[in-house]
């Protein structure tokens, strides 16, 4: 499949802006099964400074800033992604049970493979995802003693799109994970939190995906321009195989339709764009349009 | 070793040398040890009066140098007083060659751990180290990967916690590495040492501290981008409300380094400019006292007001270096120290040379039981060292606290250490006995070590910082924590060519611009320094005259003194601006006692334009600019702080407790006017200070007169009023000499407005507040400034102004000089746009910081939240 992605986000401040710094995480990174073909990123005023590197967990990010005085500020980031058989490794899944591959992976536990202590980093608390009891214990019936881990985390995914409430708007960028077990409600970034919270609850390895989902409109009906979302789902390591994606807000594991745009611990790690900017306004509106367009292989 | 008899004087002869440690003065069997020798007889000859004497002398110019360390209680942060003990630690030629093969051994193995960890990170991936303890640590910044510094050296400044344990083997209890401090209060520490006994110091062949420190300095230079020649130093502090502030300030002075916020620093195009007088001046070299998590907004901790946003982007690309790099603080991990006798085999092909001090890492299994079974025997530490956390003595803890602690260990294995309990070294400090008599008390002691890198190699400081308990069995406490400290003496074997700091070879000394190697802020300080030092001092002499008139006219029924001191009241409520004060309705009985209201306008520190709170804003901008002021003004200010405490309003006599705390305040503060005056050189920052005082007397005196002299009245009150005007405008004398007659207004303004001759008149105010906005640094050639041309106009108003109309009586109000009035209120307005304008021109005015992240887009109202302050 290939898509074109265009995601803009626009800002609108009420008083003059003297200086803004961004970092920006709107260019799909390339992976098994995923390339990226093209991408640009348009800002405008055009920033005096503006840089692309790879961060810390190999996905680009772009770092620009502004210091001209200004009341606006529209980044529009315009990627060619091909993506073609995602998901198809699920029928190569070990059937290894997940408390054999929390041994496995132990401090100490046997000769040392890179991929399983690099994985390892994704155990520990990050800075939106803490290690928490209410999880832990909503975890568990997932995971009995001997259970396949692939079975287990698909059945946990299952159970959070069971049980919890997509409602846009009943939480934000601060909500923490007892929040949302509470309150039984949340959107995409906070479902795959709450996955990932459970999965390191009981020793495992998971981060969090950013990305976009290709959407169809009702049968017999157009395709509205900007109305596309992006989205987030989360990620379980399966030694021996890689990274498996699952998406708890879907109750799906991502295929074709699903571009993944970067990786990292949790949001935090990832955020789409963020930035400083010296300014008396307190309230600027933000406007942002995700369009994934089909293009013709 | 050679050992010699205890001196035989009643205080070395009773020292108490603990049986169950070692003893860094007094061997096993009861005499002191060689390197000792010097010392103990040398201090056994002073005497017990002559030492208590030293000890004193020590307390006062810690105090007079204003050597604080700031603690935090409840939020709040206190200048606390410095201690020093004045018996120095003296170590011999050999013990400092195994402590500085140790330090510098241990400084290069954690250069390379630290190399690793922000580059290849081949000891994780090769299972050297456990990725928990790197990846698990505050101090590991992800953000910061890849970043490096110039030269072979990534670790540019480390510092080593030792102590001794009971046979007089030297172990390493911590590392170091985020923003090592302590090196300057050990230069301090010198400087009071070597004040306090100066024959004792010079004969005791004692390895000086000032080579160290100009290695540092040439380092630093060094260490700059490549191919910048004359690099340009700063060092970023928090402020002065950090609890080593006091450092901050004294080592860039010393090094004659710029001391900047983070405020002061702005990222253009991914290079570092400081927002300096001149406009913005190239920054190459950034010394970091700020916690590395704390430097940008942008991609590290996002509501940091400490930091630059920009600034992690702009060491990536190389065009700053700053040191010690964000991420170094990882290396500050208790975890480590398990792993570092493999990683120096590893590394190195060698064991350390100074083992660390047992410890059991809580993340593996084994190493975990052993902690829980052994819980009450060791003491516990989180990997990551914190303010406001601190060791766990297993031994001190009930039942409860061990079953809490194990669940914490259990919830988070890999955050916790345990180390095993050492009895440290004792060492001899000074203590007031009974019957103001001294005796030598054995304390336990740790030493921080120093070492710089320079031309890919480490250097240590032949000295250090040493700190011991305040009980003789209490456990060593930080600054933070109430500790003491102590001198560390390395006793050459011969004796050492002495050499200052500026001596010898170093890097090419040039001139610097100081209009460019000053901050804005710092001019902004001094610009303030000068007006609230005027503020306060004016204040004080009307306050002086007010009192005065108050014993000559307290309960009299002269309606003339009285209708004067009134006046004088209303005076003062309108120079401090505490309305409503004796101004206006509801005055009445507050003219009637005006006692209670005096006394708020002395010492009511939370009254704003109060004399305290004045005082108070003098010293925060003092501490503000703290390197940019001579040594002698801590004698000062720290006089200042003492007699704003000692007001006391339950004395039996108010007036005379009021009169007694301004004579000593006023003295201070002519004390700092001279130090101005005679110690200060007159570079940019001096203008910005004289050019505040300048105005800020010009508009008290403004306001003194318009409240005084625009009313017409009668003979005796006038009179009356002119003196105390004269007296409070300390030109009295002058006009007695030159007129020989009763006041008269017409003459009174002669000598306080228009006389250029008299240092306290507006025209002498206007001429030199002319001549040093003049000298400002100025961003725009051949064309006056705002200030310039407000300044000048109030100059030639007042040129062209005639004292005689002015004196006279209205045409149309007799009972008021309005001619005088519309001068004084034009007058007033003209100095106001004065300053605003100096400030509008000259400091630097940031609108607010604010940090805006849009997150997912599934969610509209999360896209629109997520604003910081």
């Amino acid at each position: 499949m290939k898509y074109e992605i265009v995601h803009r986000t626009e800002y609108r401040y009420d008083a003059d802006v003297s200086a803004n710094y961004s970092e920006v995480h709107l260019i799909p990174r390339t992976l098994d099964g995923q390339v990226c073909r093209a991408h640009a990123l348009v800002i405008d005023p055009v920033p005096e400074d503006h840089r692309e590197r790879t961060d810390f967990f190999g996905n680009p990010v772009a770092y620009f800033s502004i210091q001209k005085p200004h009341r606006q500020l529209s980044v529009t980031a315009t990627s060619t992604v091909e993506v073609t058989g995602r998901g198809a490794t699920l029928d190569l899944l070990s059937s290894e049970p997940w408390d054999a591959v929390r041994s496995r992976l132990q401090a100490g536990a046997g000769a040392p493979d890179p991929e399983a202590i690099t994985a390892r980093q994704f155990i520990l608390d990050s800075p939106l995802v803490a290690r928490d009891e209410l999880a832990d214990a909503y975890a568990r019936p997932s995971f009995p003693p001997g259970r396949p881990l692939v079975d287990a985390v698909m059945d946990l995914s299952s159970r959070i799109h069971r049980d919890f409430e997509y409602k846009p708007g009943a939480t934000d960028i601060a909500t923490k994970l007892p929040d949302v077990l509470e309150a039984r409600e949340g959107v995409c970034q906070d479902f795959a939190h709450l996955a990932i919270g459970c999965v390191r609850a009981v020793g495992l390895p998971a981060r969090y995906v950013s990305g976009y989902l290709e959407t169809e409109p009702p049968p017999g009906e157009e395709k509205i321009l900007g109305a596309d979302a992006s989205h987030a789902w989360f990620s379980v390591f399966v030694p021996g195989v890689g990274w498996l994606d699952l998406d708890p807000t879907n109750d799906q594991v991502p295929n074709d339709q699903y571009v993944t745009a970067a990786w990292g611990r949790d949001y935090a790690d990832v955020t789409p764009m963020k930035g400083v900017v010296f300014s008396s306004s307190k309230h600027p509106e933000l406007h942002v349009a995700v369009d994934v367009l089909r293009l013709p292989a | 070793m050679t050992l010699t008899a205890v001196p035989d004087d009643e205080i070395f002869s009773a020292y108490p040398a603990p049986a169950d440690r070692y003893d860094e003065m007094v061997g096993s069997d009861g005499s002191v040890r060689e390197h000792w020798a010097y010392l103990t007889r040398a201090l056994a000859q002073l005497g017990p009066i002559e030492l208590e004497n030293r000890r004193r002398e020590t307390a006062r110019l810690l105090r007079d140098d204003g050597v604080t360390y700031n603690t935090y209680d409840d939020g709040i942060s206190r200048a606390s007083d410095w201690v020093l003990d004045p018996i120095p630690l003296l170590l011999s030629s050999e013990e400092w060659a195994t402590i500085e093969h140790g330090v510098l051994q241990r400084a290069e193995l954690l250069n390379l751990v630290l190399t690793d960890l922000y580059g290849p990170r081949e000891l994780i991936r090769k299972g050297v180290l456990p990725l928990e303890i790197v990846y698990g640590h505050r101090g590991f910044l992800r953000q910061c990967d890849q970043i490096s510094i110039p030269g072979s050296i990534q670790l540019f400044s480390y510092a080593c916690e030792l102590a001794r344990d009971t046979t007089g083997q030297f172990w390493a209890l911590g590392d170091f590495a985020q923003a090592p401090s302590g090196a300057g209060y050990a230069l301090e520490n010198r400087r009071v040492m070597s004040r306090v006994f100066p024959s004792l110091y010079r004969d005791s062949q004692v390895h000086r501290l000032a080579p160290f420190f100009r290695t540092m300095r040439a380092a630093l230079h060094e260490v700059a981008p490549t191919g910048v020649d004359d690099p340009r130093v700063v060092v970023l502090t928090p402020g002065p409300l950090n609890e080593t502030y006091f450092e901050h300030a004294y080592l860039s002075s010393y090094l004659g380094h710029t001391l900047v916020e983070g405020a002061d620093l702005v990222v253009r195009d991914g290079r570092v400019y400081l927002r300096a007088l001149a406009g913005l001046e190239p920054v190459h070299v950034i010394v970091r006292r700020v916690d590395g998590w704390y430097c940008d907004p942008l991609e590290l901790k996002p509501d940091s007001q400490l930091g630059v946003p920009g600034l992690v982007e702009a060491a990536r690309r190389g065009t700053v270096t700053v040191v010690n790099t964000f991420g170094a603080s990882v290396l500050e991990n208790a975890a480590l120290l398990p792993f570092l006798q493999k990683v120096a085999q590893h590394l190195l092909g060698q064991g350390l040379e100074i083992p660390s001090a047992t410890t059991w890492w809580c993340g593996n299994e084994q190493e975990r039981s052993h902690v829980l079974a052994h819980l009450t025997d060791l003491v516990i530490k989180p990997i990551a060292r914190k303010t406001g956390t601190h060791s766990i003595y297993g031994w001190q803890l009930s039942d409860a606290e061990q079953t809490e602690l194990v669940a914490r260990i259990e919830a988070k294995p890999h955050a916790f250490v345990a180390q095993e309990r050492l009895e440290f070294s004792s060492v001899p400090c000074l203590r007031g006995a009974g019957r103001g008599g001294l005796e030598l008390q054995a304390r336990p002691v740790v030493l921080r070590s120093f070492a710089v890198a320079r031309n890919d190699s480490y250097t240590a400081m032949p000295g250090g910082l040493a700190r011991v308990a305040a009980t003789s069995h209490g456990h060593i406490l930080s600054a933070q924590g109430g500790g003491i400290s102590k001198d560390i003496w390395v006793v050459a074997s011969e004796p050492e060519k002495q050499t200052g700091f500026w001596l010898l070879q170093g890097p090419g000394i040039e001139a610097v611009d100081p209009a460019g190697a000053m901050s804005a802020r710092a001019a902004e300080n001094l610009f303030w320094l000068g007006r609230y030092a005027e503020r306060a001092e004016s204040t004080i002499r009307l306050l002086r005259c007010i009192l005065d008139r108050r014993t000559d006219f307290h309960g009299s029924s002269n309606t003339a003194g009285t209708e004067c001191l009134n006046g004088l009241l209303g005076a003062l409520t309108k120079m401090t601006a505490t309305y409503p004060g004796f101004i206006g309705v509801g005055a009445e009985p507050r003219l009637a006692d005006p006692e209670p209201e005096l006394f708020a306008i002395i010492g009511d520190t939370s009254r704003g334009g109060s004399l305290a709170s004045s005082l108070r804003s003098l010293l925060a901008s003092a501490q503000a600019v703290r390197d940019q002021l001579s040594a002698d003004t801590w004698l000062v200010v720290s006089e200042i702080e003492r007699e704003l405490g000692a007001l006391d309003r339950n004395a039996p006599d108010p007036q005379a407790a009021m009169q007694t705390v301004l004579a000593g305040l006023i003295r201070s503060l002519l004390a700092l006017a001279g130090l101005a005056h005679e110690s200060m050189v007159r570079d940019p920052g001096w203008q910005f200070m004289d050019a505040g005082r300048r105005l800020e007397r010009a508009l008290l005196l403004t306001d003194l007169l318009r409240t005084t002299v625009v009313s017409v009245r009668g003979d005796a009150a006038e009179s009356l009023m002119l003196e105390s005007i004269l007296i409070a405008s300390e030109s009295i004398i002058t006009y007695r000499r030159r007129y020989r007659s009763q006041a008269q207004v017409e003459t009174v303004l002669d000598l306080l407005l228009i006389d250029e001759e008299n240092p306290r008149s507006l025209m002498a105010q206007l001429e030199r507040l002319n001549t040093e906005i003049a000298a400002f640094p100025r961003r725009t050639k051949n064309q006056r400034t705002a200030e310039e041309r407000l300044a000048l106009e109030a100059y030639t108003m007042l040129r062209i102004a005639d004292t005689a109309s002015l004196a006279a009586p209205s045409m149309s109000d007799a009972t008021r000089r309005l001619a005088l009035d519309d001068l004084l209120a034009s007058m007033s307005t003209l100095l106001s746009h004065t300053a605003d304008a100096i400030d509008a021109t000259n400091f630097t005015h940031l609108e607010p910081r604010r940090m805006f992240v849009a997150g997912q887009t599934d969610d509209l109202g999360r896209t629109l939240s997520g604003v910081m302050p």
